[in-house]
């Protein structure tokens, strides 16, 4: 019983009374962060539903006000990392950072934009430079749109994916023109064939500067350069405006369209609230929620564009707060979330590219998306492959008891037990959902995990035998969960 | 420049050894160096993951001499190898900051034994980074995550301790690299203080190097360190990518920043094999490739040659430092 004393202070015990936040906060709170983050234990949920749910909605949109992942640290345990050439580690300093990242919002944008901005490492073949064109979506992710798209335009990785280093003057090369329109702000049926060539024309001369080539001595950091003796500096019309556009105008115009905020809407609302259909059945699939979209395309109006804005408007939405699992986990979501939730790769400990290279099998090779339209999300991302390797991930993970963050999970499990003293199935089966985030699940499944629970008895912990064999029933429960289709959705 | 001249001293770049290899000639990411007798060079690569750990023998004529160990828990396995050194009788010591133990190779790599455990309490290790051996033959220790040297007979006996976590004047903050002078003075790369802070073998502080309050001759995250015959200190300046030297006393003289200029050997041969290279090469300004990238470890041999490791660069970098230089014709 010393034990339970001692693990009493996870309940949040205050004079020896134990305060619980509302549980409907908990699950608002947890709801959040699985979108806006990659989920939270229970500790970190009752935290954040302290500070209440729009301060903490701020505390997420201003990133920079939490301490960045120190590069110095990582690069002094994992040195092979900086400048890497191998897709695998640049993956995995990517997972790193979205396990141990204090910003969780700004490494959740880098993937939002990693999706919409698809660069790929199958053409690119130059992992360490998509790492950089992540960079950029940290650093810009919550800014305005037009600056973002700026630099984007400037990425090497982006010129060198859609060949904008061949497009000169007198030899257009309409690629990045193309896509910047297309699948990067306006639409398809929102612009011309003419307006595709103009753009390209505004972007001739942007360019990459000659580069150190890869080895023997590693990577070099390939860089922007205007070459103004390839731009075609003569007068352009684009979507009815005429000047002798170069290509910062021509995202200065496309920032002001109507068409750019509800495309960048109803990305921001696939991404963060329900699964849409995908980009490229847009112009011929309403969206599941015009009027939301139309909230979330007002907000980038009338901000001019700010990101920042925008995802306040979303997260602080009734559409959004009601749209508890209505979200199939993307591979980096679950994977990551799982890992969090588990207490593992906290800090440094070698295996990381595993992590990253699961990823890849269960459908996302981050930094390698298999097209400039991205991945295909929602029910696409399973098929009955994948949700094996899903599942046994999960499950797997959930099943280890050495893992800190399991043991939290089968203590608190414990403790709640003990407090309450109620030992029957279903008193066990809402203490592991509830330690786990208070995740929910269908009858169905509950029903599936009270057999379970059936077996744990009252959870005895007198001896060290019993404690080993409790810490197993109730991880077999976790597992359980982990297992659900429930836990498939964010 | 190739030959800098700064407050008498004369440092001249000579040549450089290496290129990025996962496995045989090469090194990737390499953590630590130690020079061997007839001028053998034991180069340790920490890799990445599960690949590219090994130490590599070498020479100063870039003979390729073999390579031992790999990436393991097992016996003569390391996860995170950090620094090398060898005793009087050629054995190589290695640590390994995630095993925490210290392993014992023969002069051509063969797996005699390990020591070491886990944990903060006297002899135990946590992070164990930079590795010496003072005059007695004892084994100092760099416990890096615990904030403090140890000391060890070379069977793994604890023997003594000094340093406390802090930044007051003694005190260690993540320290990494370590050497140890010809009276047995301990200089310790205090990494998270931006320091390098040299102690009598009892603990006792003696003197510290890391410039003056104006940001002259500053450190950030230094790694490796290493005296001359002249009682001269060189220090990886990791994070500013430079080699910070300081005489005796802790007067900033002058830095080093690279000048591989000229590939070595094996990357020449490299170069040469691929036209594109070649042209490429021909086109753009090489100077990022030249200058040191994450400069780690420092040794400096009998000649006082001054020769420093680059992780990031995966090459050795040499330079003499002339006793008999005279300057050239100011009317050339």
């Amino acid at each position: 019983m010393l034990l339970i004393g001692a693990w009493l202070s996870v309940l949040g015990s205050i004079n020896g009374e134990v305060v619980m936040p509302h549980q409907e906060d908990i699950r608002l709170m947890a709801h959040l962060m699985r979108r806006a983050g990659f989920g939270d234990t229970r500790e970190e949920l009752e935290e954040r539903v302290s500070k209440g749910y729009e301060a903490v909605v701020e505390e997420l949109l201003y990133p920079e006000r939490q301490p960045a992942i120190d590069d110095e640290l990582l690069y002094r345990f994992f040195p092979g990392y900086e400048g890497a050439g191998a897709l695998p580690i640049n993956q995995a300093n990517w997972v790193f950072r979205m396990i141990n990242t204090q910003r969780p919002l700004e490494e959740k944008m880098a993937l939002f934009w990693h999706q919409l901005f698809a660069t790929s490492n199958s053409k690119v073949d130059n992992p360490l430079e998509l790492t950089r064109q992540i960079a950029i979506f940290r650093e810009y992710g919550l800014g305005t749109y037009r600056d973002l798209l700026v630099e984007v335009a400037k990425s090497p990785a982006m010129i060198f994916w859609l060949d904008n280093q061949g497009n000169r003057d007198g030899a257009i090369n309409e690629n990045w023109g193309r896509e910047l329109l297309e699948l990067f702000s306006l639409g398809v049926g929102n612009y011309s064939e003419d307006d595709i060539r103009e753009a390209a024309r505004a972007f001739t001369g942007w360019t990459i500067a000659p580069k150190i080539p890869r080895n023997p001595y590693g990577r070099f950091h390939w860089l922007f350069d205007y070459k103004p003796e390839d731009h075609d500096d003569r007068e352009k019309t684009f979507l009815g405006y005429t000047g002798n556009f170069n290509g910062e105008d021509i995202v200065d115009i496309i920032a002001d369209q109507p068409a750019t905020a509800r495309f960048l809407a109803r990305h921001l609302y696939r991404f963060f609230v329900a699964d849409e259909p995908h980009v490229a059945s847009w112009n011929i699939t309403p969206p599941v929620d015009p009027e939301a979209i139309e909230l979330l395309a007002d907000a980038y109006n009338e901000s001019r564009g700010d990101i920042r804005s925008i995802l306040r408007a979303l997260f602080n939405s009734e559409f959004f707060k009601n749209a508890r699992f209505a979200r199939v986990k993307s591979p980096a979501e679950l994977i990551v979330g799982t890992v969090r939730m588990a207490g593992n790769y906290e800090g440094f400990k070698p295996g990381l590219n595993n992590l990253a290279l699961e990823c890849g099998w269960q459908g996302q090779a981050l930094l390698n998306p298999p097209s400039v339209e991205g991945w295909h999300t929602g029910s696409e991302w399973i098929d009955p492959g994948v949700l094996m390797r899903r599942v046994n991930f999960a499950a797997r993970i959930f099943g280890d008891v050495s893992l800190p963050g399991v043991q939290a999970i089968v203590k608190r499990v414990l403790v709640n037990v003990h407090v309450e003293a109620d030992y029957s199935p279903q008193a066990i089966v809402e203490a592991c959902l509830d330690a786990m985030g208070l995740l929910e699940v269908s009858r169905a499944t509950h029903s599936e995990l009270i057999v379970h629970a059936e077996k744990c008895g009252d959870l005895p912990w007198s001896t060290h035998e019993e404690f080993r064999a409790t810490m197993r029933n109730v991880s077999k429960i976790l597992t359980l969960i982990a297992a659900s289709r429930e836990y498939q959705f964010a | 420049m190739l030959t800098t001249v700064a407050a008498g001293r004369v440092y001249d770049y000579s040549y450089c050894i290496g290129m990025y290899s996962q496995d045989g000639r090469g090194f990737w990411a390499p953590q630590d160096f130690v020079l061997g007798p007839n001028g053998r060079i034991y180069v340790l690569s920490r890799g990445v993951e599960q690949l590219g750990q090994r130490v590599t023998k070498i020479n100063f004529d870039h003979d390729f001499q073999g390579q031992f160990g790999s990436v393991g828990e097992g016996d003569g396995g390391f996860v995170w190898p950090r620094s090398i050194d060898l005793d009087r009788h050629g054995r190589v010591f290695l640590t390994d900051e995630y095993l925490n133990r210290v392993t014992i190779y023969s002069e051509e790599g063969s797996y005699r034994y390990h020591w070491g455990r886990s944990g903060s309490g006297d002899g135990q290790l946590s992070g164990p980074s930079g590795i010496a051996f003072d005059s007695q033959g004892t084994v100092w220790v760099v416990d890096s995550l615990n904030h403090r040297v140890q000391s060890f007979s070379q069977i793994g006996e604890f023997q003594s301790k000094f340093g406390k976590r802090g930044d007051g004047d003694g005190d260690l903050e993540m320290p990494w690299g370590i050497c140890i002078d010809r009276q047995d003075n301990i200089y310790v790369a205090d990494w998270g203080n931006n320091r390098v802070q040299k102690f009598a073998p009892t603990g006792e502080l003696l003197v510290k190097f890391e410039g003056s309050s104006a940001g002259v001759g500053s450190l950030k995250g230094p790694s490796g360190v290493a005296v001359d015959s002249d009682g001269d200190v060189y220090v990886t300046d990791w994070g500013n990518h430079r080699v910070q030297i300081y005489a005796a006393d802790g007067q900033y003289i002058t830095a080093l920043v690279g000048d591989a200029q000229e590939p070595s050997p094996w990357a020449q041969t490299y170069i040469d094999a691929n036209p594109d290279i070649i042209k490429a090469r021909r086109r753009t300004d090489l100077e990022p490739e030249w200058r040191f990238r994450r400069p780690v470890a420092v040794n400096v041999d009998a000649d006082d040659r001054i020769i420093v490791l680059e992780s990031y660069h995966h090459r050795l970098q040499i330079y003499n430092k002339l006793k008999d230089y005279e300057e050239p014709l100011i009317n050339l």
